[in-house]
């Protein structure tokens, strides 16, 4: 265990760094990567600490050979994982798509930056639907964590190895540019999850056993059948467990906005502006994205009037608010295409211009 | 008293659901790779990263761990693998078309980490489980499904040979060529195959054999015929041979 | 009472380590802090800057409209951020390389030599950090010696040497518009 990680005091530091140094403290065997802006720092960090310790790394020739040698990793039950962001993790779909039917337990930390295509290196969340519905074939689901502070890159870098290995499924820490490039005063405490038994799936050689094989293929229409039935009992014990979002005012408001990331913290601030004028406002930050807290946005479509939508896309996740409201309140859209999100005084006179 | 002269290697599964087409040298090649993990003893150490292809359901032949690539990425599963668990055994399993077409960077670039992993390449100048169409090692002039009047370099330039590739790579410890025509040939097979594995059990870097094999249902050829294609034609573009060795004085 | 701040000037004056330098000195001081740099085609030459956000409460809102304190160490800096300075603001101005201008009369302006300063001192270098004294001073909500205690920490092992210059750095910064005009 790498101890002196372990900082028993705050220490001010970067985003990336601290995704990395949490996965070092969790336990994280291997680490594969290819460099992308804005989260090199990542790779950085991990090819002196892993060689130090003695772990896995490898400067991998590009994003394919990457999420597949953390498949192999995860195959034999290591805590494996990579990082990348936005067009690079396009290239990651296929072996995603793969690790979900192997149920495998990798982790991907993707650092949003600007797109379509090359984009741009600016903060962004134009990859919430890369991240929550995938490009990758075929029917499956990624588990997504979205941190809005530095503090919560380090606690939900750890909660995502522990979920990626209690429910074998790939889990991605989606975070952006800007929380990647932000410092703030942190505090690295131990694992606190408990470690997850695998000696009933991981390869090991086949000893005094039959060879045990890891696969998606699926070459009876009816044997897939089976599978993904069952692939979605274990959706469903994941949505009904592991759903979680942060409320704030929420229980008297007739506006609710929701956001997430980095972009929740400007929102915030608005809703305080909007308390501080009269304005019954609250939020709801998801903080997994898969699972999506519908059934809580079901229960305050009840009480609110509005749903207010802030993301820096051209409006993406207000797709699920809307699915999860079901009509019963208005939901609207404030968003900014990409860059740092809006400041609190424009979110506040939209939500003015909305209401 | 009688003496068991022919046995089912332990690495091979009893009762499989699939089956080679007739006369296709996979079959071989398969119990070439289980008699060699039987003889080093290796079995019950071994992780193959299996691939896409003719050879995707090798792991239902090979009563060994395996985990599943997908097209082309074996080599970097086999590469994940090994780092995490370097004290096993790690091979891939692949066809041309997966070693090195999709796969062509993957299996470069393992080779030139010096990667303690082997490779098996069953080449047979088509993609075979897609119905027969051109490759990477298609000949020159070889008509396919989707080379209908034959591989013109004009047009479809020129086929790649994988074993001196490999060879030229600074992490390869072995890359040989071999071919499964005659029963000579299977035996020098076979011991390509055994030094493949045991330089990396010896830690000296990438073990690499590209296996010269038939196709008879895509080259709609007997067996027999097959195999002189293979002997007439292949072996012309594709010398058999070792290509390197670093434990040869 | 949540503040912010800007440090900005060329590339390679130290911009960003004085922001690092400010918010550790923040952490120290049991405040809320983030910092976050402007980063993009700035970072290939042109003008660089962070901003610190610190607080009483968890800071929330970052890429504010407008700004409590800007340090500019170079003139495009000063030109490019007086605009966003909050009524009653402060700028604080490096008149070594920066004209002596007011065209605001809703906020305050400190313009100091602030190179010309580091000059004395013996080192160039020391700008940004001699800077950070003038911004304690102003600002009223950093003490020296958590600015001292942060250069401890955020200078890297093989720059320790310099630590007793950069303090020297911090200190005439602070006691600058003491000085006789």
């Amino acid at each position: 265990m790498a101890t002196e990680c372990i900082t028993n005091k705050k220490v001010l530091t970067k985003g990336n760094y601290a995704i990395a140094q949490a996965a070092v403290l969790a336990g994280c065997e291997c680490y594969f990567g290819y460099p992308i802006t804005p989260q090199s720092e990542i790779g950085e960090f991990m090819s002196g600490k892993m060689q130090e310790l003695n772990r896995g790394y490898v400067s991998a020739e590009s994003e394919l050979a990457a999420i597949n040698m953390v498949i192999g990793a995860c195959s034999t039950g290591a805590k494996a994982m990579t990082s990348s962001s936005s067009c690079a993790v396009s290239l990651m779909q296929e072996g995603l798509s793969y690790a979900t039917s192997d149920q495998l337990p990798v982790v991907l930390v993707s650092v949003m930056r600007g797109g379509p295509g090359l984009g741009n290196i600016y903060p962004s969340q134009g990859d919430y639907f890369q991240a929550t519905k995938g490009g990758g074939n075929g029917d499956y689901k990624l588990i997504v964590l979205a941190p809005s502070t530095v503090q919560e890159c380090v606690d939900l870098t750890y909660k995502a190895f522990y979920l990626a290995h209690k429910y074998r499924n790939p889990t991605v820490l989606l975070a952006d540019g800007l929380l990647g490039q932000m410092m703030e005063p942190v505090e690295f405490k131990e694992y606190p999850y408990p470690e997850i038994d695998n000696s009933g799936w991981a390869l090991t050689g086949a000893k005094g056993r039959s060879g045990r094989v890891i696969r998606s293929y699926a070459p009876l229409a009816e044997d897939q059948c089976v599978f993904l039935e069952k692939l979605y009992q274990k959706y469903k014990t994941i949505e009904e467990n592991e759903t979680e979002w942060e409320e704030i005012g929420t229980e008297d408001a007739d506006i609710i906005l929701v956001s997430f990331g980095s972009t929740s913290r400007n929102v915030k601030t608005a809703v305080k502006m909007c308390r501080e004028k009269g304005i019954k406002a609250g939020i709801l930050r998801p903080i997994t994205l898969y699972p999506f807290p519908n059934n809580r946005l079901k229960e305050l479509a009840c009480i609110a009037k509005k749903f207010i939508v802030v993301e820096v896309n051209m409006g993406q996740m207000v797709n699920d608010v809307r699915l999860a409201v079901n009509g019963k309140v208005p939901v609207e859209l404030i968003h900014k295409p990409v860059g740092a999100p809006p400041a609190p005084e424009e979110i506040l006179d939209k939500i003015e211009e909305l209401i | 008293m009688a003496t068991q002269v022919f046995k089912l290697p332990e690495s091979l599964r009893e009762n499989t659901r699939y089956s080679f087409c007739p006369g296709c040298d996979h079959g071989v090649a398969v119990r070439l790779v289980a008699e060699v993990l039987d003889e080093l003893g290796i079995r019950e150490n071994t992780i193959l990263a299996a691939s896409i292809g003719c050879s995707v359901t090798i792991y239902d032949f090979l009563n060994i761990d395996a985990i599943e690539a997908p097209h082309g990425r074996a080599m970097a599963e086999a590469t994940g693998v090994k780092r995490a668990r370097p004290d096993k055994f790690v091979f891939t399993y692949q066809g041309d078309g997966d070693f090195a077409s999709i796969g062509l960077a993957e299996s470069l670039n393992a080779a030139l980490r010096g990667e303690n992993i082997s490779a098996i390449c069953i080449n047979n100048t088509t993609y075979g489980m897609t119905g027969g169409q051109l490759g990477p090692t298609t000949l020159v002039g070889q008509v396919t499904t989707t080379s209908p009047t034959g591989r013109n370099i004009e047009y479809y330039g020129y086929p790649i040979k994988i074993a001196e590739h490999i060879a030229l790579c600074d992490g390869t410890a072995f890359s040989a060529r071999v071919s499964l025509d005659t029963v000579a040939n299977i035996k020098k097979a076979k011991q390509a195959i055994k030094k493949a594995f045991e330089v990396q059990i010896k830690g000296l870097g990438l073990g690499f054999v590209e296996i010269l094999s038939t196709c008879p249902t895509n080259w709609k050829m007997t067996p027999d015929e097959a195999h002189e294609r293979v002997r007439n034609e292949m072996m012309k573009t594709f010398v058999p041979g070792i290509y390197k060795d670093v434990t040869a004085d | 009472m949540e503040k912010n701040f800007i440090i900005a000037g060329f590339g390679g004056q130290g911009v960003l380590l004085a922001g690092e330098v400010l918010a550790t000195a923040f952490m120290l001081a049991g405040k809320h802090v983030t910092w976050y740099p402007s980063y993009g085609a700035e970072m290939r030459g042109g003008t660089v800057n962070c901003e610190v956000v610190a607080g009483d409460e968890e800071v929330s809102a970052v890429n504010k409209l407008e700004t409590d304190f800007i340090v500019a160490l170079n003139q495009a800096s000063f030109d490019k951020f007086l605009k966003k300075i909050k009524k009653g603001g402060t700028m604080i101005a490096n008149s070594t390389l920066v004209k002596e201008l007011k065209t605001r009369t809703d906020m305050n302006y400190i313009f100091a030599p602030i190179t010309k300063l580091a000059e004395e001192l013996g080192n160039i270098k020391m700008a940004n950090i001699l800077a950070l004294g003038i911004v304690a001073k102003a600002s009223k909500m950093i003490s020296l010696e958590h600015l001292i205690d942060a250069l401890d920490r955020v200078l890297p092992p093989h720059r320790k040497n310099l630590l007793p210059l950069n303090i020297k750095a911090l200190k005439i910064g602070y006691e600058y518009d003491l000085l006789p005009a």
